[in-house]
């Protein structure tokens, strides 16, 4: 799975790869367009709905959030 | 040139809102104005708030339309309002002050496309081309003299949050392009020419009412559902349709090649051309 997550986000963003920082947005790697192409892909790649109320900043403030917030919604 | 704006208010969100403060703030130097920014509407990714403590701009939080009212109209110095991806509609006794202008970018070619939501609409329509429109604000909605204007085409398989995307990294541009000569009083403006037909496109409307039929042209199925695509911003509610004579709503949607089709509960394909298949998941509608 995580592996797979981070080719979405090389495809959509890959300075996220290498960011180690704890706020891809406010640093400005990414925005919220790239935001809903990363849930789009996430969402056809794992059949999960990803409701709107994951999608806030906390939860795409570096490559691990996104990867914990992926292994949450495959659980649930 | 008369008396010098002495003071500039932002209202907005978004990436044009947040690069249009930047770059209002930058040329203070030269003007001198005092800047400030107000969040009218909140938005989960927004950063403009952080732009602002980052560049020690004054910011204010005022969901409150009656208080954001209130606020400008006790605007006493002479002041440039910049309504930037802003839908809070200024009032007449705003607007009417003679201390006040306020310019606002509209996210289409005016007088075309007025009101809510215009590039849903202009991909809903089949336009091959749109753009942007600074103009200054009058007591009508989008009716003020055209500032500057700037085109783009609409790709063939553009969804409303990209084509939202490329339009405000084009109003950055025609703002940085006009702000000197709207500061300095100095902008060549025209009136919109609009005709007596002129529709207004207004918040609560969705494109194809919101619904579509599952024996419609699917070139004209996709382009409805790239119309009303904004990721998770509940802009539309989602589309919906009958499946099997049931409701069911959209939950996402693809255009794939027939080799990736897979056999999938909750899952329409449809032709799109000859080399492609739109997919569409869906669930069963429950209303509330």
């Amino acid at each position: 799975m995580e592996e797979k997550v981070l080719e979405i986000l090389e495809e959509y963003c890959e300075e996220a790869l290498s960011y180690d920082g704890d706020s891809m947005m406010e640093d400005g790697i990414i925005d919220s367009f790239t935001v809903i192409n990363i849930v789009s892909e996430l969402e056809e790649e794992f059949d999960i709905e990803i409701d709107a109320k994951y999608v806030v900043a906390e939860n795409f403030k570096n490559k691990e959030a996104i990867i914990a917030l992926v292994e949450r919604l495959l659980e649930e | 040139m008369g008396e010098m704006f002495c003071r500039v208010v932002v209202i907005g969100y978004g990436k044009a809102t947040g690069n249009i403060l930047k770059y209002i703030e930058k040329q203070r130097d030269i003007y001198g104005y005092r800047l400030e920014f107000i969040e009218h509407e909140f938005h989960a990714l927004s950063v403009t708030k952080k732009i602002c403590e980052e560049m020690g701009i004054p910011y204010a939080n005022m969901p409150d339309k009656r208080e954001l009212t209130e606020y400008l109209c006790d605007i006493q110095e002479k002041t440039l309002i910049v309504s930037a991806s802003n839908n809070y509609l200024f009032p007449a006794a705003c607007v009417e002050k003679e201390n006040i202008t306020i310019i606002n970018f509209h996210n289409a070619l005016l007088p075309d496309y007025p009101g809510r939501n215009a590039p849903s609409w202009v991909i809903y329509q089949g336009e091959q081309e749109t753009g942007i429109t600074w103009h200054y604000v009058t007591p009508g909605i989008d009716e003020g003299n055209i500032i500057i204007q700037k085109k783009c085409a609409i790709g063939p398989e553009e969804k409303a949050y990209e084509l939202t995307e490329r339009l405000m990294d084009l109003a950055c541009e025609g703002f940085e392009e006009s702000f000197a000569a709207v500061l300095e009083e100095r902008a060549q403006t025209r009136p919109q020419e609009a005709g007596p037909g002129r529709r207004m496109y207004r918040s609560y409307e969705v494109p194809g009412d919101g619904v579509f039929a599952l024996d419609e042209e699917p070139a004209a199925i996709y382009r409805l559902l790239r119309s009303v695509d904004y990721g998770k911003s509940a802009i539309f509610p989602p589309l919906r349709t009958v499946v099997d004579g049931v409701q069911a709503e959209v939950v996402r949607y693809r255009k794939i090649v027939p080799e990736k089709k897979k056999d999938e509960e909750h899952v329409l394909y449809l032709p799109l051309g000859e080399a492609h298949l739109l997919k569409i998941k869906y669930k069963e509608y429950r209303q509330e």
